[in-house]
């Protein structure tokens, strides 16, 4: 038999068919663009108007990918609750992306005790020799955090697409912290967002807003 | 295959589910059994039924006990919700063992 019916494959489908909207991938996308803009080193140094813009403008993408699900995909795709299968692999992805936030933790807090303290700060320093080897370490290690926890994701939230967008953002990462030039980002971040407009695009010629619901008895 | 193998193997069709057999209520029936619940909208996405099809094999499947209807309002607008009970997910179950066992015996 050509289309064998499995059930485990016919569950997969279903959970996959709720990114089909291709709002997960626009709002990636925009966040990865909103760090590239606000994110990066000003020549001037660092400053709360960055990061003020930089959590604002996440917080601009998020509401709109909110109001997206709420209002424009959900009442077309419909509700759907899965099994306790796939609660058991969301709780265990919170719990290994906290110990990835934890490590996180550890390392900005390494940062801010280097330069708390230029004692500590020059003696790490000391261990890499120049500027330049710095500057490639942190964007290394940057991506290295971001891009593994972003494959965690899609492994856990079985989002095939999410493993290209790991690719992509540990990449912006990398460029963002080793080259401090916002358009490589930018272009990433439009990349990455682009294959969800197309998604979003098709998803609203191929399934319209149902109105029998509110006439259904 | 000789007659008795034979009998058998139309006694194990006769006693198969017709309420589940069909094809669209069958498709519906698989697709609660791996989720916990999903809405009218869904199902339809899912299983490529009219509006008017989906609502009669719903009422058919309710009717037999193989389904709970929730109606609730989500931000003011209705919302019908369904799962299958313990009943329905025993019959699914059933169906699937019987059907096993029909295409097994024809094999011989």
């Amino acid at each position: 038999m050509a289309n064998r019916l499995n059930l485990k494959e016919l569950e997969r489908k279903a959970f996959r068919s709720t990114y089909q909207d291709g709002l997960w991938d626009l709002y990636i996308g925009l966040i990865v663009i909103c760090m590239s803009i606000f994110v990066y080193r000003p020549a001037t140094g660092y400053n709360l108007n960055n990061i003020v813009l930089a959590f604002s403008a996440m917080a601009v993408a998020y509401l709109l990918f909110w109001v997206g699900k709420k209002y424009i995909t959900l009442p077309r795709m419909g509700q759907v609750q899965f099994g306790a299968q796939r609660k058991k692999r969301r709780l265990t992805l919170i719990i290994v992306l906290s110990i990835v936030v934890l490590i996180q933790v550890v390392l900005v807090g390494l940062q801010l005790l280097a330069w708390a303290n230029p004692e500590v700060g020059a003696r790490f320093s000391s261990l890499i020799l120049d500027r330049n080897a710095m500057d490639l370490v942190v964007a290394s290690t940057g991506a290295l955090i971001v891009g593994p926890s972003m494959i965690l994701v899609a492994f856990f939230k079985d989002f095939p697409r999410g493993y290209f967008i790991a690719i992509m953002i540990a990449l912006a990462v990398f460029l963002m912290l080793y080259l401090n030039q916002p358009v490589y980002p930018i272009i990433i971040g439009a990349l990455i967002a682009l294959p969800g407009l197309v998604l979003f695009v098709r998803f609203l010629q191929k399934y319209p807003m149902h109105r029998e619901e509110a006439t259904r008895e | 295959m000789n007659n008795r193998a034979g009998s058998a193997n139309l006694a194990t069709l006769a006693a198969i589910d017709r309420l589940v057999h069909e094809p669209s209520r069958l498709a519906v029936m698989a697709l609660l059994y791996v989720v916990n619940s999903a809405d009218f909208i869904f199902l339809m996405n899912q299983t490529g039924l009219t509006w008017g099809n989906l609502s009669g094999h719903i009422s058919k499947l309710e009717d037999a006990g193989y389904l709970e209807v929730e109606k609730t309002f989500k931000d003011k607008r209705p919302n019908t919700m369904l799962q299958l009970t313990p009943q329905g997910r025993e019959a699914f179950r059933g169906y699937v063992k019987k059907m096993k066992q029909v295409f097994k015996d024809f094999e011989g």
